[in-house]
């Protein structure tokens, strides 16, 4: 529309929501597209960083590779330096099931119940 | 641990999700190095700090979580205006292209009178919302109504007539710019009675850009994601190549008239006279290929793909031939490919070293599982099912030839809900480009 050599235009970009996808399913296929229909349409809520432990001496720390290509010899390397540098600390070292796009609840469910006193995931991009 | 090629994105994503997580960033990238160079990374400083990387892996772990931490705020975008301020049609164009609102080619200036004219081409609500959509599965969702959607079809070019296609593309919610490093590529298939009542061109050169319909519609599609899915090179787009059909995607309507296969949508369970949009996902086209099922199957024996989907594109004389070598359906024809592609183990194996299978393979996920277990040289079908292949029928015949993709269908939406009860709005006089020159009475052959 214009007036007086001036134009109003409408702004094309979308509205944010406040709505984030989710993996619900870890056990989806790396070539299946989320339905955004089925997503949380709840407010985000913010989450608290979790408490630090004093020092990692006599420790357990999971080293979770993520998936994406050359995380699990990053990982391997990453273990090897914790043994080489500071042998107190316990390290395992896990896949996480599924891709790097997938979530995987049984593995954060078994290092709570196995004891892990932090976890370091990697390694993404 | 993130790449520190990444670093803005994943920080900008726990921002808005609330969240303040600790990262630590090596250089980038992992992928494919030596673990001599992956030692010198953990050993090395974080490149965005210059500081010693695990020095900052241990302090992560154990200093106290600071104030900000432990109560994080929600980063939110603002809501976008309707209108963008007034200002003459030059500096508003200047405005659209260097805020990224474009594909970088010229567009029409989403006026609110050529908006309301596009909009008579729906009897939907300017305010309804069709969907929402990200380029990404993880970062905020962006929605848009009726009105968002034809304000992109104007910019894209396009007339009423065109506007229920592109509400059901959008309506199917899929960016056609997901947001990979891979750089995926996209296309969009009509199906029904919409591809000739807006005479989109499903035969001689349907893939070319020699058709009005297919050529904004395929573009509008583009034009959505970048807007409504926030696509922004390097911000939130991450394809390290990028690909060149993002311009305006693979888009051309099946050619139902000179298949002797069932149209794709009704494969799909839809009846033959609705009008349905269906969208694919890929890497790889391999243009030409010719010959019978047996060469079929031999390229895609030898054509390597992340996932395991292959979509032909085959002009209607391979569909023909295909009929002719006793294959009733498309299905028929892609069960006697999977079964007839087999590669030796060994080698589709040493193929899969970027790809999901050696992965799911070693977490016992079948059929990799079993297929791992078998010896290099036995012969394996690196695709499983007759689902895995597709078969689309389109072009002129005046070549028996095959398009080869690694594009996976991910779903199909109805174009009749977005009609307005009055039929499709067509222009007085409808603008279109010179209809390709095809022959009229029946007699063309194979050259």
């Amino acid at each position: 529309m214009e007036q007086n050599g001036r134009l109003t235009v409408l702004d094309p970009h979308g509205q944010p929501t406040g709505i984030f996808g989710r993996r619900l399913d870890a056990q989806s296929k790396p070539g299946d597209i989320l339905d955004p229909v089925t997503q949380p349409t709840s407010e985000l809520k913010p989450a608290s960083l979790a408490p630090r432990l004093d020092a990692l001496d006599g420790k357990t720390v999971y080293l979770v590779e993520t998936g994406f290509a050359g995380s699990f010899e990053f990982m391997t390397e990453m273990q090897d330096w914790f043994q080489k540098n500071m042998p107190s600390v316990k390290t395992v070292l896990r896949h996480k099931r599924g891709t790097m796009f997938t979530d995987d609840p049984e593995l954060w469910a078994e290092m709570k119940s196995q004891g892990a006193d932090a976890a370091i995931l990697g390694v993404g991009g | 641990m993130v790449t520190a090629r990444f670093a803005n994105f994943v920080e900008r994503d726990a921002r808005a999700r609330g969240m303040r997580p600790r990262f630590s960033y090596p250089p980038y990238p992992v992928v494919g190095m030596s673990r001599a160079v992956l030692r010198e990374y953990i050993e090395g400083n974080n490149p965005l700090t210059a500081r010693p990387l695990m020095e900052e892996v241990i302090g992560a772990l154990t200093q106290p979580v600071t104030e900000e931490e432990k109560h994080p705020t929600i980063v939110r975008k603002p809501r976008r205006p309707r209108l963008v301020a007034p200002g003459t049609g030059e500096d508003i164009y200047r405005q659209f292209v260097e805020n990224g609102w474009t594909d970088g080619l010229p567009i029409v200036l989403p006026t609110e009178d050529r908006v309301a004219e596009m909009l008579t081409g729906t009897d939907h609500a300017p305010d309804e919302v069709v969907g929402r959509m990200l380029i990404t599965p993880q970062q905020e969702k962006f929605e848009y109504t009726v009105e968002k959607v034809a304000a992109i079809a104007v910019m894209a070019g396009a007339r009423p007539e065109h506007l229920p296609v592109i509400l059901a593309i959008a309506a199917a919610q899929e960016p056609s710019l997901p947001s990979s490093t891979t750089s995926f590529g996209r296309m969009v298939v009509v199906n029904g009675p919409i591809r000739n009542e807006i005479d989109m061109n499903c035969g001689t050169a349907a893939l070319s850009p020699f058709n009005f319909a297919n050529s904004v519609i395929g573009r509008a599609w583009t034009l959505m994601s970048i807007n409504f899915g926030d696509a922004r090179a390097g911000e939130t787009f991450m394809a390290s190549l990028g690909h060149n059909l993002n311009y305006n995607n693979m888009c051309f309507g099946e050619n139902e008239e000179q298949s002797v296969f069932e149209p794709f949508h009704v494969q799909k369970g839809f009846r033959a006279d609705e009008s349905v949009i269906s969208i694919f996902r890929g890497w790889n086209v391999l243009n030409f290929g010719i010959g019978p099922a047996k060469e079929m199957a031999h390229v895609i024996s030898t054509f390597g793909a992340m996932g395991p989907s292959v979509t032909f594109v085959v002009d209607p004389l391979v569909a023909k031939s295909l009929r002719s070598e006793g294959f009733q359906t498309k299905r028929e024809a892609c069960k006697w490919i999977v079964e007839n592609s087999k590669v030796p183990a060994g080698h589709y194996w040493e193929g899969q070293q970027s790809g999901f299978a050696k992965r799911l393979a070693e977490q016992g996920v079948e059929p990799f599982a079993s297929l791992a277990k078998q010896p290099k040289d036995a012969l394996i079908a690196p695709r499983h099912s007759p689902d895995d292949i597709n078969i689309l029928v389109v072009g002129g015949e005046t070549n028996p030839m095959w398009i080869t993709t690694d594009f996976t269908y991910t779903r199909s939406a109805a174009v009749d809900k977005w009609r307005p009860k009055c039929g499709i709005r067509r222009d007085e006089k409808p603008l279109r480009m010179p209809a390709a020159v095809t022959c009229k009475d029946g007699l063309c052959g194979i050259p």
